[in-house]
């Protein structure tokens, strides 16, 4: 598991992989503050898609707008080429779009396996009448989502948990269950919004070995993170944004080498 | 035709008065807790109370009783912060401290009707029948005239204060952002205390205003309240010269609707209003377009 | 007040034989219960507790909150009796009608309210209960306003072959049926509660933005367990008008709201079961302090603020403290495989 962690620079996707997502131009305002502005970028299928920039550059507002919480002012949008704009966030996940968010919102209220059984939603196979009297479709699906949420629990480590209330999950552990949660779509398209905020070495390590599993299942994997590290180990194309806008888009290698990046970076 | 508008312009404005000393107040909780006080109407039917007392059973001058409410409700605000929302602070729920403040609200009416029985009080103030000539055949009332000048200064004294003190700018600061405040030096919850008195002395003095107005019964309140809160959310949660524009309007929009429409009507246009409000613009006449940090 | 609290109750075989006790006790009641004051008393019970359960799924549930239960309660009572009144529809026709436009209110109300937030929902339904009060006494060709309508019929006689008619006259009778109904709509509301769709509503009402990014449509369902709630407001009101035998529009003001609202706390909220208590309780009380005039309201208006600050999940929170104090169950609410 750790010899992907000692892995050089991986294998360099092929250019014409088709964008399983791709924006164009798009623009965000709030007030007085331009969050987004004219950013364009193609997301491969199946490749690892980094958003760095410094603070307050809109990363998050664009993984907003690309989840749906946000509309965009001006700009298209399209996933698998299907028209993304106007439509609301919760269709977005029946489309194949799951994300994680960068303020904790798990259930707190809940269990670890109920916060992952929550988010199966979309994936319920019940006649309507059943949800009153509990048939045998009813225990069915019942069966299945549990054994689901325990398989999504055991892949984030979080299996040991699965009884224990969502609250009292450490930090680490909360973010894990994040990412369970989000899986439970079965996504095509991952979004993870600073998914290694606040985690130790060897959390973001297994965090790491987790998106890169996900990436071999063929999940496109959309990640905005600040950790500069794992950015470097995991990522295809990285999108480099500046106050709103798109400074460079290159491999890693080509974004840590350029000079406009490191001087947006060190604050000029 | 243009006095009759005149007369219920000037009536609209006294009513619009008084509600803006009860909305003030609850908006200024509202701005430092992001908390709804129920008990806020209560207050003022105990300010009316208080002031009767002071008035036809002590025998003292009926302007004072205005600050004897004043005091009665500051010393209320006081309790209501110190037993209810203080020690529900940490739970952290929206909910709790507004059904605590339910609870006691429907102790406070109850225990009122305990004491002073179901039947209206005649809160005649001394001033009630005194009249002023104005010209074409209007009038105001000496007690009017009162509301009018007493809210007027009232508000115009805590506008500043807001706005020009260091108090004020401390509470402002607290409003916008509690820990922030906290890291700077300012003690939020003093804050919170002041406030709370503050508005409820607010709510004590508009009680010893309506009184004469209004049917004085334990649940005098009720009729307010509810009003109140439209005015704080057609004004804004929070927002001071929101909550003040909202208050007279509403006072002059009911005034007038009186008029033209059946008198009991006028709650259905004033709440029919406050929900096509909340509708359009759900966060008040000045409306702030923020980024939510997910 | 966690969603897993249902998970942690009893499995679904020892649950049977509980809503079979619950059966037991209802059908004895009125058999322990002679006199009329206090069947009248067990009716009110009743009604009491469709409201509570009503309002429980829709603040405690979807965490929607809700302080103008007291309109569809009244939408409900004034539809079904003016449809029988002017137009001379047979009762269980009013009677799902009423049940119908009180859906259909909360609905609506939820609908238009749906961007509002917390306290603004608040101040929106509470705007709605006003309105609707007033629009109830204004509308005099109407609803006869203050005055009120007079000698409401009870529920039409039922004739079974070969089994004495029943009549709704019978405090007894009148009582088994509403009691009947509202063991119905609890059970209703249990399944629902326990199926994904409870799981569905409780990611609503602990945070809506993730909740949509799961693919749950929020304003959906928040629309759904309004009608359902005020669905069955409507038809308590219904029943209150057959009972009763009179329909006043005072009957539905906003303190009706704030009494349903302590029902459900005192009972604790987003139980189900807990409603039930509390509105068991809630109104027993205030008869058994009768002799105490009006200071049974002021320890009503004491319970509730006690309540809130001490023991905010309720009766249902002190019974479970109780339970773990003397044994019999873990304090912490872990959730146990849903059987």
């Amino acid at each position: 598991m750790t010899a992907a962690s000692a892995a050089p620079a991986l294998k360099p996707r092929p250019a014409t992989t088709a964008a399983l997502f791709c924006g164009e131009g798009l623009h965000k305002r709030f007030g007085g503050v331009q969050a987004v502005r004219e950013i364009s970028l193609n997301v491969p299928q199946g490749s690892v898609f980094a958003i760095i920039g410094p603070n307050g550059a809109g990363k998050s507002t664009l993984l907003n707008l690309m989840s749906g919480l946000y509309q965009p002012d001006r700009g298209r949008m399209m996933f698998d080429g299907i028209q993304l704009v106007g439509v609301p966030a919760y269709k977005r996940a029946r489309l194949g779009l799951a994300r994680t968010f960068q303020k904790l919102r798990v259930f707190k209220h809940l269990s670890v396996l109920g916060n992952v059984i929550a988010a199966s939603h979309i994936h319920h196979r019940i006649p309507a009448w059943q949800y009153v009297i509990h048939g045998p479709a009813f225990a069915r699906d019942h069966g299945r989502c549990r054994a689901e949420a325990h398989e999504l629990l055991r892949f984030v480590g979080l299996e040991a948990r699965a009884s224990a209330l969502a609250a009292s999950l450490a930090y680490g552990e909360q973010r894990m269950l994040e990412l369970a949660r989000a899986l439970a779509t079965s996504p095509r398209l991952l979004m993870l919004d600073e998914p290694a905020a606040g985690l130790n070495a060897a959390e973001v390590e297994r965090l790491l070995e987790r998106i890169l599993r996900l990436r071999e299942r063929g999940i496109t994997i959309v990640v905005v993170e600040h950790n500069m590290d794992l950015v470097m180990k995991i990522a295809d194309r990285v999108l480099v944004m500046d106050y709103g806008q798109h400074l460079f888009e290159g491999t890693p290698a080509e974004v840590q080498a350029h000079p406009t990046v490191i001087a947006a970076y060190l604050g000029a | 035709m243009l006095t009759v508008a005149l007369q219920q312009g000037i009536n609209g404005i006294v009513f619009g008065s008084l509600y803006v000393l009860v909305a003030l107040g609850l908006t200024l909780i509202y701005g430092v807790l992001v908390q709804i006080n129920f008990a806020h109407a209560d207050i003022v039917t105990i300010g009316a109370f208080a002031a009767y007392f002071f008035t036809f059973v002590f025998g003292g001058n009926y302007l004072a009783s205005i600050g004897i409410a004043l005091m009665v409700g500051a010393a209320l605000g006081w309790l209501v912060n110190a037993a209810i929302f203080a020690p529900l602070r940490e739970r952290g729920s929206e909910l709790l401290p507004l059904i605590a403040t339910i609870g006691v609200s429907i102790l406070l009416q109850n225990a009122m009707l305990l004491w002073f029985g179901p039947i209206p009080y005649a809160f005649d103030s001394p001033y009630s029948n005194k009249v002023i000539r104005l010209w074409g055949g209007m009038f105001i009332t000496w007690q009017n005239l009162i509301i009018i000048v007493v809210s007027a200064l009232t508000i115009a004294l805590l506008y500043a204060f807001m706005k020009f003190t260091m108090m004020g700018k401390a509470l402002r600061a607290v409003a916008q952002d509690r820990e922030t405040a906290g890291l700077m030096g300012i003690n939020p919850n003093q804050l919170i205390m002041l406030t709370f008195v503050i508005a409820s002395a607010l709510a004590g003095m508009g009680g010893a205003m309506l009184g004469p107005i209004l049917v004085l019964t334990p649940f005098a309140g009720t009729s307010v309240i509810v009003k109140a809160f439209a005015i704080v959310i057609i004004g804004g949660f929070g927002n001071v010269e929101g909550t003040i524009i909202a208050g007279l309007a509403v006072g002059l929009i009911e005034s007038f609707a009186t008029q033209l429409v059946n008198p009991g009507l006028t709650d259905i246009v004033v709440f029919t209003l406050l929900l096509l409000m909340l509708a359009v613009r759900p966060t008040g006449l000045i409306a702030e377009k923020r980024e939510e940090n997910v | 007040m966690s969603s897993d609290a249902h998970l942690l109750a009893s499995p679904s075989g020892k649950r049977r034989w509980w809503l079979l006790i619950a059966v037991v006790v209802v059908a004895i009641l009125p058999l322990v219960f002679q006199d009329s004051y206090w069947r009248a008393n067990l009716i009110v019970c009743a009604i009491n507790v469709m409201l509570a359960m009503g309002l429980d799924f829709i603040l405690g549930y979807a965490g929607q909150l809700n302080l103008g239960h007291s309109a569809f309660y009244g939408i409900g009572a004034y539809a079904s009796t003016l449809l029988i009144i002017k137009l001379g529809v047979p009762f269980w026709i009013a009677f799902g009608a009423g049940m119908a436009l009180s859906g259909a209110a909360g609905m609506a109300l939820s609908l238009f309210a749906v961007r509002l937030r917390g306290h603004y929902l608040a101040i929106a339904s509470l705007g709605f209960a006003v309105i609707v009060h007033q629009v109830l006494l204004n509308w005099i060709s109407l609803t006869q306003g203050p005055l009120g309508i007079y000698a409401i019929k009870p529920p039409p006689d039922i004739a079974l072959p070969g089994l004495p008619v029943i009549s709704f006259s019978n405090p007894a009778n009148m009582f088994y049926l509403v009691a009947g109904f509202a063991f119905l709509f609890y059970v209703l509301l249990d399944q629902l509660v326990r199926s994904p769709i409870g799981e569905t509503l409780a990611a609503i009402r602990e945070d809506e933005v993730s909740a949509a990014s799961f693919g749950i449509n929020c304003t959906a369902w928040k629309v759904f367990a309004f009608g359902m709630g005020s669905a069955l407001a409507g038809a308590a009101g219904a029943f209150y008008a057959s009972f009763v035998g009179t329909l006043v529009p005072d009957a539905f003001t906003i303190t009706e709201s704030f009494t349903l609202l302590g029902m459900v706390i005192v009972g604790g909220m987003g139980t189900l079961m807990g409603p039930v208590w509390g509105a068991i309780l809630l109104t027993v009380l205030p008869e058994l302090l009768r002799g105490f005039g009006d200071l049974r309201l002021v320890v009503y208006g004491a319970a509730l603020t006690l309540v809130v600050l001490f023991l905010p999940g309720g009766i249902v929170q002190a019974v479970r403290i109780a339970r773990a104090r003397l044994g019999f169950l873990p304090v912490a609410t872990d959730a146990g495989a849903r059987q």
